[in-house]
């Protein structure tokens, strides 16, 4: 029986996510306090040493994101930090408990991570839906200017650093990171081409550091704690703990924070009271749209990045939605094509004309062709293609759940209707 | 540029400039990529992804256009997975594609389908479902139709309009499958497109179309391109014109060469029509009875040179006079002014150079000793300060205003001094709002600011100035008492944003300086002019690459017409034609007596007139002008061509003039033309005739050879333009090294001294042009102007012009498609003035001046200060100039089109 191990979710429903006093009561602020008497590298060292990783859903390397920034363009007079609190993956709801119950916390992170890049302007590109993040963030950014975590001169280090909050306007896309810096900028929300990525120019041409909320709200646990502290957590490549958000046919749905490297099995049964009235489990989704589907075959495998990744499924956001028996692959995968489809932006050809297509391949196969499976596999086929030739992740993302679904569900897919 | 590198491209050895784009390197190197999005005028989008290929040590395929070659890369371009995704991609975008074909343009995209075998249904795996997806077509713009079942979303038009133009007003509607362009928030028609198609020029598909001769042109039969230079502004853009059955059906602008490089403004794209219009004069008229009576060029010719002879025996030879024209080519000017000198024998010729730029010319001359524009059209995009004083560069020169938006962009300060609103205010650091006629106030007190801040340049001053330090000091004597307090007074402008412009313009590496009609047509306009040049050499910020003082000129050929000695002062070359020597040199050329030519100054285009007035001019010789709307002080001018007793005029229209001639000559319009004409930066440029002329119309050239010859007074025999322009570059020393051979690709800017010579981009660089080199100070106090507002006449108006009309608009206007955007004279007045004395938008009002009257429309506006007005002068129903002054600048002879005191009545 394993138990949730909560770092980034400690202060849940323990403190009034509006006082700033009641987060500095339970240690708030220290880990920035730390890092403002430390050398800048130094602070950027510490987060790579860590071992923490992005969890926006890429899992790349914090520490060498901020290390590249803050080599890139020594000239330029200008650096960014961004806040990616652009949370739209389905099934994803990790980024909005913390701002909604704990704000100062990714608030601090944020600080932190602009101070190691030296940056003096960061923007919280928040999803437009989230009122009560919205609120609860702004209030917080209130409260540190007033008591000199923002601002100039942050605590007499000599450090200035201002934040902005920018609001998404409903589209998937933004939240991936260089469409939203066209954003930010005012711009529709295109996604740029890469290179050059936002270390080397990011928002309005200058190198920008893009994070993730709950990445965020790890660095200054790791300032004020160490990263000895912090790598006593999950396996030795997937260093901490990982919140997961559990939908679907279980008995207790909601976030879990877990050390990384436990099992789907483990999720479910221990921490979730199991499948929702003693129902076979059937599949999941993990990582949401642009998840993958496992079967039972999966329920043991250890959730780490890099292991999932072998096995060919993803941890992605950490969206875990859970199908039991009667529960339709078909109508998920259908719900993710769609999705794909309302949400592609429309600037590369693969993914624009693709998304579209796939959607109505996939009807074929309900009403009624004679080959579904060759059909099944003309999909994963378009998929892979579009993968390969489309300018941005969402593009990328259609084959997770079709390629999966197929590897997995084919003889369902063919039978069914 | 920079090193280069080596790379393979399957396996071919390529060198290329390192971080060169990847798909323009193969494509420079004879590898076709497939590309639809991809413009090398723009910045690689990534859009169509067809360009993907592999780059050893990167993962899987990557867009060429969005990689920078590197030493070393080793690609893939083409292989069956690189073909089967590319056949791909083409295959989901012709399922959202209507492929209807109707050949009215060049269709990359089918191109590719062609090559792909995709035009056979069988080759393709996914259905057509454009239908089900509701695109709506925008039939809105006058000048375009949009269909967005035929476009591929490529980005090409946004960042044509963007990234080129500068205008920004394409974006994209909705998302994904469903999205499509659209101009400002919806419709092209209501946003701030101006009709320059750049985007039409750039689309890839045919999805933007030109609405003019859409149904007749298919590109794939019997279309002939002829390159020529636009007849419209003094840009001289280069134009590939289309001809189809004899018609113009298209202009587009010639990629890779100066001074556009494929950019047009709406003009120049769509003002073609003209040359074609029913209007056209095609035979000579003789007035008869007071009415034109249809005649034989021999009965004309005849005519003519009989009337011009007796009034030349009869009252001498200055009683003949010649308007020449900014409007035909060097080789006819030449020749128009050569039959004043030796058949009419006088100097009494000029042209409508007098009535635009003749002070900025004149104060040029005398401080720096030439009158051209010292710099390149394209050196605006590098410049880190563009000054426009009086300038309305985006309407009035919209295509290097394109060049200033790229400099804008890239970091430059833009700076305006203009008492009224112009479209360029907008992209802004600085707008300087001085009242009418104060601008040699603002000029003092911003030298003032900078010899205060010390931020002159003591060593140019020494070394290029004349007089030096000791000049200097008289010049910051004089300008001692223009405070910024003071200078606020007089102007209006605050006296810290005066001195904040000063310090940016004198702290600027590269600045350069627009002036334009608001600085040079005033009584002081000489003055104005020296102040900006007194600023520019106590700052040093002239002499040196991409800084700089430029005139731009209003139409296509004003430089090259006083080039070619136009001029009632100047022989080819800015000769002058007092200096003995030259005569002798010219006349040894022409191959005449020294002593047949007139070594007196003749009379300038406002002086013809008021000698006209005088009787003291009695023939007047008048080619492609048409004073009876341009110049000042109408009425009198009226008085004055009624009596004269013999007036020629020589047009392609009839005109506000032509009505006053007594025989009118049918002439070849811009696309019939052949020869050259010189643009605003001294480039010398071809025009090459696209289409016949009308009826019996003859070239400008022929006919003046004509009435020379029947005048018992040779001109010379030319078989051809070029014949013309051998005689003229051994006249004119700054043109000697150009040959029509050197001007087939690329133009050339003068001086120009021998065959090898590559042409001069910047003028001034070790000297000026003066007698000793050396620049001249000329320190000018501020003076009152002698015409006032008052009680009577409580309003000061001002006039120029707007980017869809051009000058009297005899051309303009006979197109629909400029029309359409703009056919309506009015005037503007601030909406204080407008509530004051209770005018409405679109009120009918009767403006009158001391000399006249007209009647238009009120336009609320915020763009004029309080108790001014402002015109446009393109329209003949509400002739501006019945209300100018014909007070002339002593210096320049130009007149004060700029400032006249009026007042507004209603009319019920």
């Amino acid at each position: 029986m394993i138990k949730e191990t909560r770092i980034t979710l400690k202060n849940i429903g323990k403190i009034n996510p509006e006082s700033i006093d009641d987060y500095i009561a339970v240690g708030g602020y220290q880990g920035l306090k730390k890092a403002l008497t430390m050398e800048p590298f130094s602070v950027i060292d510490e987060m790579l040493e860590a071992g923490l990783r992005g969890r926006g859903g890429a899992g790349f390397s914090t520490g060498m994101k901020q290390k590249f920034t803050s080599k890139s363009c020594q000239e330029c007079p200008q650096r960014y930090v961004v806040v990616n609190a652009d949370e739209g993956e389905p099934g994803t709801f990790k980024d909005r408990v913390i701002m909604e119950q704990d704000p100062h916390l990714y608030l601090e992170g944020t600080i932190i991570a602009a101070y190691s890049i030296q940056a003096t302007k960061g923007y919280i590109y928040l999803r437009g839906e989230y009122h009560d993040s919205i609120l609860k963030t702004r209030k917080a950014i209130e409260s540190a200017y007033e008591r000199g975590f923002l601002g100039k001169n942050i605590l007499g280090s000599g450090f200035d650093f201002d934040v902005e909050i920018r609001l998404g306007a409903g589209s998937y896309l933004c939240g991936e990171e260089l469409t939203m810096l066209e954003s930010l900028e005012g711009k529709r929300g295109n996604p740029r081409i890469k290179p050059p990525f936002p270390a080397e120019k990011g928002v309005f041409g200058a190198p920008t550091l893009v994070n993730n909320v709950e990445t965020l709200a790890n660095v200054p646990l790791i300032a004020k704690n160490g990263k000895e502290w912090y790598r006593q957590f999950g396996t030795e490549r997937s260093a901490g703990t990982k919140i997961f958000t559990v939908s679907g046919q279980v008995n207790k749905p909601g976030h879990y924070e877990v050390e990384m490297g436990i099992t789907l099995r483990q999720l479910i049964n221990d921490l979730c009271g199991g499948m929702q009235d003693g129902k076979p489990f059937k599949a999941a989704l993990l990582g949401g749209a642009a998840g993958t589907f496992v079967d039972q075959s999966m329920l043991d495998e250890r959730m780490t990045y890099d292991n999932l990744t072998e096995k060919g499924a993803t941890l992605g956001s950490g969206a875990v939605i859970v199908m039991a028996e009667k529960d339709s692959i078909y109508e998920v995968l259908h719900s993710c094509l769609r999705f794909f489809k309302h949400e592609s932006c429309g600037k590369c050809v693969p993914c624009r004309v693709g998304t579209t297509q796939m959607v109505r391949d996939l009807i074929k196969l309900k009403n009624g062709v004679n080959d579904k499976k060759s059909l099944i596999e003309k999909l994963v086929k378009d998929s892979k293609m579009i993968a390969s030739t489309s300018l941005c992740p969402l593009g990328q993302s259609p084959i997770l759940p079709m390629e999966s679904a197929a590897r997995f569900f084919t003889d369902e897919l063919v039978k069914e209707h | 540029m920079s090193k280069l590198i080596n790379l393979t491209i399957d396996n071919q050895k390529i060198q290329a400039p390192e971080g060169a784009n990847l798909l323009q390197v193969a494509k420079d190197n004879g590898i076709e990529i497939p590309h639809l999005c991809y413009h090398k005028k723009l910045t690689p989008t990534g859009a169509c992804r067809l360009c993907v290929v592999k780059v050893e040590g990167m993962r899987g395929m990557v867009a060429s256009c969005a990689i920078k070659a590197e030493e070393g890369m080793d690609v893939t371009a083409f292989d069956d997975e690189l073909e089967e995704a590319r056949k791909y991609l083409l295959d989901y975008l012709l399922s959202e594609h209507n492929e209807q074909y109707d050949g009215n343009y060049y269709d990359e995209f089918r191109d590719l389908k062609l090559r792909y075998g995709l035009d056979n249904p069988e080759n393709r795996k996914f259905p057509s479902i454009w239908k089900e997806l509701n695109y709506p077509v925008d039939d809105t713009s006058p000048v375009l139709r949009y269909d967005a079942s035929k476009c591929i979303k490529c980005f090409r038009c946004i960042k044509a309009c963007d990234e080129v133009q500068g205008k920004n007003v394409l974006s994209f509607a909705q998302r994904g499958i469903t999205s499509y362009i659209i101009g400002g928030y919806d419709h092209w028609k209501e946003s701030e497109c101006d009709g320059c198609g750049e985007c039409i020029q750039l689309c890839p598909t045919g999805a933007i179309v030109e609405k003019p001769h859409a149904k007749q042109i298919n590109v794939e039969n019997g279309i002939e391109k002829v390159r020529t230079t636009c007849p419209y502004c003094g840009v001289g853009c280069q134009l590939e014109l289309w001809v189809q059955n004899g018609k113009i059906v298209r202009s587009n602008g010639v990629e890779d060469v100066s001074p556009n490089y494929g950019r047009l403004c709406v003009k120049g794209r769509f003002g073609y029509e003209y040359n074609q219009h029913k209007d056209r004069l095609t035979t000579p008229l003789i007035k008869k009875n007071g009415k034109f009576e249809e005649a034989s060029w021999d009965e004309a010719l005849d005519l003519i040179a009989r009337k011009f002879k007796e009034i030349k025996e009869k009252h001498g030879p200055t009683a003949l006079a010649g308007y020449s024209s900014a409007k035909t080519t060097n080789e006819d000017n030449y020749l128009f002014s050569k039959l004043v000198r030796i058949a009419f024998g006088s100097n009494n010729v000029d042209y409508c150079t007098r009535l635009c730029h003749a002070s900025t010319v004149t104060a040029m001359l005398r401080s720096l000793g030439d009158g051209a524009g010292s710099n390149s059209i394209e050196d605006y995009e590098n410049s880190d300060c563009m000054l426009f004083t009086g300038n309305n560069i985006i309407e009035t020169h919209p295509v290097t205003a394109t060049f200033v938006k790229t400099g804008k962009r890239k970091g430059g300060r833009i700076i305006i001094m203009d008492p009224k609103w112009t479209p360029l205010v907008k992209y802004a650091d600085i707008w300087l709002q001085p009242k009418l006629g104060t601008d040699v106030a603002l000029l003092n007190g911003m030298i003032r600011t900078i010899i205060h801040e010390n931020l002159i340049d003591k060593d140019f001053i020494e070394k290029r100035v004349d007089g030096g330090m000791k000049s200097f000091k008289a010049l910051s004597e004089l300008t001692e008492q223009y405070t910024p307090d003071y200078v606020e007074k007089i102007t209006g402008v605050p006296g810290e944003l005066m001195q904040e412009a000063a310090r940016i313009y004198a702290k600027a590496q590269k600045p350069l300086i627009a002036t334009g009609m608001g600085f040079s047509q005033q009584v002081t306009g000489t003055h104005n002019v020296f102040s900006l040049i007194n600023m520019c050499l106590i700052t040093g910020q002239i002499g040196k690459e991409g800084a700089g003082l430029n005139p731009p000129r209003g139409q296509n050929n004003v430089q090259g017409a006083s080039d070619v000695g136009a001029s009632p002062f100047t022989y080819p070359g800015y000769i002058p034609v007092t200096d003995d020597e030259n005569r002798q040199r010219v006349a040894k050329i022409w191959g005449v007596p020294y002593e047949s030519l007139d070594g007196e100054k003749g009379l300038s285009t406002v002086e013809i007139m008021q000698a006209a007035y005088d009787g003291k001019v009695k023939g007047l010789y008048i080619m492609g002008e048409n004073p009876m709307v341009t110049d000042p002080n109408l009425n009198h001018t009226l008085e004055a061509i009624k009596k004269l007793e013999f007036v020629v005029v020589q047009d392609i229209f009839h005109t506000e003039t032509t009505p006053y001639a007594d025989v009118i000559l049918p002439a070849a319009g811009f696309a019939e033309k052949n020869g050259t004409v010189v643009n605003s930066d001294r480039r010398v440029l071809r025009m090459h005739p696209a289409v016949n002329p009308p009826g019996q119309a003859r070239q400008d050239w022929e006919i003046i050879t004509e009435v020379a010859r029947r005048m018992d007074s040779s001109i010379g025999e030319y078989n051809d333009e070029s014949e013309i322009w051998e005689e003229l570059r051994k006249a004119a020393p700054i043109f000697t090294g150009i040959n029509y051979k050197r001007l087939e690709e690329h133009g050339i800017q003068w001086p120009c001294p021998d065959e090898n010579h590559p042409g001069t981009a910047t003028l001034f660089l070790d000297k000026f042009n003066t007698p000793n080199g050396l620049g001249v100070l000329h320190p000018v106090h501020y003076a009152e102007q002698s015409e006032k507002a008052n009680a009577d006449f409580p309003f000061l108006l001002n006039s120029g012009r707007i980017l869809y009309q051009y000058h009297s608009s005899t051309m303009s206007r006979r197109n629909d498609s400029l029309n359409e955007f703009a056919n309506q004279a009015y005037v503007l007045m601030h909406e204080e003035d407008a509530r004051k004395h209770q005018f409405m938008e679109g009120d009918k009002v009767k403006i009158t001046s001391k000399r006249g009257e007209l009647q238009t429309v009120i336009k609320v506006s915020n763009h004029v200060l309080r108790g001014e007005l402002f015109m446009p002068f393109h329209y003949s129903e509400a002739p501006v100039n019945n209300l100018t002054r014909d007070e002339l600048d002593p210096y320049s002879r130009i007149a004060p089109f700029k400032l006249s005191a009026v007042r507004v009545e209603k009319v019920r």
